[in-house]
């Protein structure tokens, strides 16, 4: 059963789309550094935002501050253990096939999640700080969703920044490029692995953070997050920065869309159909990213 | 084995191997027939992880209670009850394969069912397969016990009319449109087949239907559907998560309906801790409340605050230990573990235990409990319909968030 779509409708649909969709975006442009610079698919992706949403979870429940400050905290932490899995494991299988990095992240997955199950159980947690929307005319503007949208913008631009403009940033655009000439060039790849998963894991965890305001925080949360940012990277293209922002945009409006114009059940179908046209029309991804 | 001096083991050792090996084997078997003493081992697997940890593990709760008070007893047929669980994950596959290994590999002699009709509906092929009676707590869905199956006893009242009394109120106040969104699974689906066939019944006008996807966090898009239909009435067949994330979204997107119903989810404490105010005048379906006059429901409200301090208390925990009692009365009864013996006895048991009164046709589908509506005033559920059960008046029409 359906009912007829309005303009106004439409309007709000494409305003919840595209906040969702920036979220998505800054945890996928993690996702999408790792694959550009390492090859390494990264299936523990969305455990790593599990566990930034726990910090932000424990942040106030312990200390009753102000949530979103818990990204000073849940960005940095995650950024450690990062750069830990990547010296530690992730190191080992550089160079190897795909399916190595797969099995190997995806067993850091696993076991990230018992862990916490153990520690944290499995109960269903919630920050409840933001309820209500924004009221603009005839839409409403979620809370929660755009101050985490707005959040999430700011920190791709804060990493855009960075990977134009610092040294550090311009060896990880260099080697993502083609890391034989960047270590020819004096590139110190080994460290800017390191750097990167450890970004990435922060983008991650950034990503964990904002979403901790607005759904239950359990355990196994993060393997959606895991599917969406992939989603985004082949729809926007692997290693390709602005690919995924638009990727994830791209996501976020699918989503609604479909979910308006035919049923919700359907919606998340949609986004794999989408994934399979774009794999076999435009397999480099919608902005051409390196091909993968 | 290879024997002798070209590498391998020495003759000797190889026979006296062999025969260690047999005698352990032999004093197995015979150890493993179940002597007078041995403890009975009963299997489950619960969703202990996953969309529904939080149901999963109030069950578990009322499992733990039934039987630590029934070994504190001395057990039954003179012998203790030793419950083997695991988890399913809230997984209907995994719970098949966890309840095939619990009886062929852990060898149980009596189970329980595990958490939500899903997950029940796909277990009870390998219970009847072994013909095995699982007395099934936490299933609701008509379905799963009207297919022939004649191991398979229902405890709870029927999902198809767990919203007949949103609907009665409703209607009682001239309410006329009626909205609903489920959750794409079993329960939920039967919920709202029944829903609508019972609003057709009485008259009330069916504007919008739409399910989504287990797992799903964004509901803007079927919200913004919904506001656009302008029901009377909403009703939501939902779980937990879902129920809670559609409540807080409604607020957002600013969905007025005047009156606003879950299936499951709502009746837990958990949900009024985490919505605070926002859950004030949510309806909600429940089979069973503390403060329902049931005999032993006190004792058993007392008892688990004491064995559980602090531990969410909802129907899921009474629906367990009541299926988990119900089954060990069948085992007095049948004076044995056989299956045969034990349907025998369940089919025959009609009886009020503290969780209401439990009695089956010769499918094993409930016929004597009936489902209950509490709306959240003030912090408190408070019983709303049926009447004989009702402690206060629905506090009608809901007022818009923008009012509260």
């Amino acid at each position: 059963m359906n009912v007829v779509v309005t303009p106004t409708m439409l309007g709000q649909v494409i305003i919840s789309g595209l906040l969702a969709g920036a979220l998505y975006a800054v945890v996928a442009l993690g996702l999408g550094l790792i694959f550009g610079v390492m090859r390494v698919i990264n299936v523990a992706h969305g455990t790593i935002l599990m566990l930034g949403a726990y910090v932000t979870f424990w942040w106030f429940q312990l200390l009753g501050i102000n949530p979103y400050l818990s990204l000073l905290a849940s960005m940095p932490l995650m950024f450690l253990l990062g750069a830990l899995l990547q010296r530690g494991l992730v190191r080992r299988v550089v160079g190897a096939p795909e399916l190595s990095s797969l099995l190997l992240t995806f067993g850091i997955s696993i076991a990230l999640v018992n862990v916490a199950q153990w520690q944290f159980t499995s109960d269903l947690r919630s920050v409840e700080y933001l309820t209500g929307s924004f009221i603009v005319g005839p839409f409403a503007f979620s809370k929660s969703r755009t101050i985490a949208c707005a959040f999430a913008v700011a920190i791709a631009a804060l990493a855009a920044w960075f990977l134009r403009r610092t040294k550090l940033g311009k060896a990880i655009r260099a080697t993502s490029q083609n890391s034989e000439v960047a270590l020819v060039c004096g590139v110190d790849v080994p460290r800017v692995h390191l750097y990167t998963f450890g970004l990435a894991s922060a983008l991650a965890a950034a990503g964990g953070s904002l979403v901790a305001v607005m759904v239950a925080i359990q355990p196994e949360m993060g393997g959606v997050y895991t599917f969406k940012s992939f989603l985004v990277i082949v729809l926007g293209g692997a290693g390709n920065f602005a690919g995924a922002l638009l990727g994830g945009l791209l996501l976020g409006l699918v989503e609604q869309l479909s979910s308006l114009f035919l049923t919700t059940q359907v919606s998340e179908a949609v986004a794999y159909v989408l994934l399979v046209l774009v794999l076999l029309l435009r397999p480099t991804g919608l902005l051409g990213g390196r091909a993968s | 084995m290879v024997t002798g001096r070209s590498g391998g083991l020495p003759r000797w050792l190889a026979v006296g191997c062999a025969a260690v090996l047999a005698a352990t084997w032999g004093m197995g078997a015979w150890a493993g027939s179940a002597a007078a003493g041995e403890p009975i081992k009963l299997g489950a697997s619960l969703s202990l992880t996953g969309t529904y940890a939080s149901l999963g593990q109030n069950q578990h709760r009322g499992y733990q209670l039934c039987l630590k008070q029934v070994n504190e007893k001395g057990g039954v047929l003179g012998r203790k009850v030793d419950m083997v669980l695991y988890d399913d994950k809230s997984d209907p596959a995994t719970g098949v394969r966890l309840y095939e290994k619990l009886i062929t590999q852990d060898k149980v002699e009596v189970v329980l069912g595990p958490y939500s009709s899903a997950i029940t509906e796909a277990v009870a092929n390998i219970t009847e397969k072994y013909k095995m009676p699982m007395v099934s707590p936490l299933a609701a869905t008509t379905s799963i016990f009207k297919k022939g199956r004649k191991y398979a006893f229902m405890i709870l009242a029927p999902a198809e009319n767990y919203l007949e009394g949103l609907l009665d109120i409703g209607l009682k106040r001239g309410l006329k449109t009626l909205a609903i969104i489920n959750e794409d699974t079993l329960f939920p689906k039967a919920t709202v087949q029944g829903t609508l066939e019972l609003a057709k019944k009485k008259g009330m006008q069916v504007v919008f239907v739409e399910a989504y996807p287990k797992g799903n966090t964004d509901f803007s898009a079927i919200l913004t559907k919904v506001r656009a239909a302008n029901p009377d009435l909403l009703a939501a067949a939902t779980y937990f998560d879902d129920a809670v994330a559609i409540t807080r979204q409604m607020k957002e997107l600013d969905v007025n309906p005047k009156i606003y119903g879950l299936t499951v989810g709502g009746d837990l404490p958990k949900f009024y801790e985490l919505l605070g105010k926002n859950a004030e005048y949510v309806y909600g379906a429940t089979q069973w409340e503390p403060d329902l006059p049931y005999p032993g429901a006190r004792e058993f409200t007392e008892a688990h605050r004491k064995e559980f301090p602090g531990a969410d208390l909802s129907y899921h925990t009474a629906a367990g230990y009541a299926g988990c009692q119900l089954l060990v009365e069948a085992m007095r009864r049948a004076g044995t573990t056989d299956g045969d013996k034990l349907r025998d006895a369940l089919l025959k048991i009609d009886t009020k235990t503290m969780f209401g009164p439990y009695k089956v046709d010769q499918d094993g589908y409930q016929v004597a409990k009936g489902g209950v509506l509490f709306q959240w005033q003030d912090g408190k559920k408070v019983m709303v319909f049926p009447e004989d059960v009702a402690a206060g008046k629905p506090r009608f029409p809901t007022p818009p968030w923008n009012q509260r």
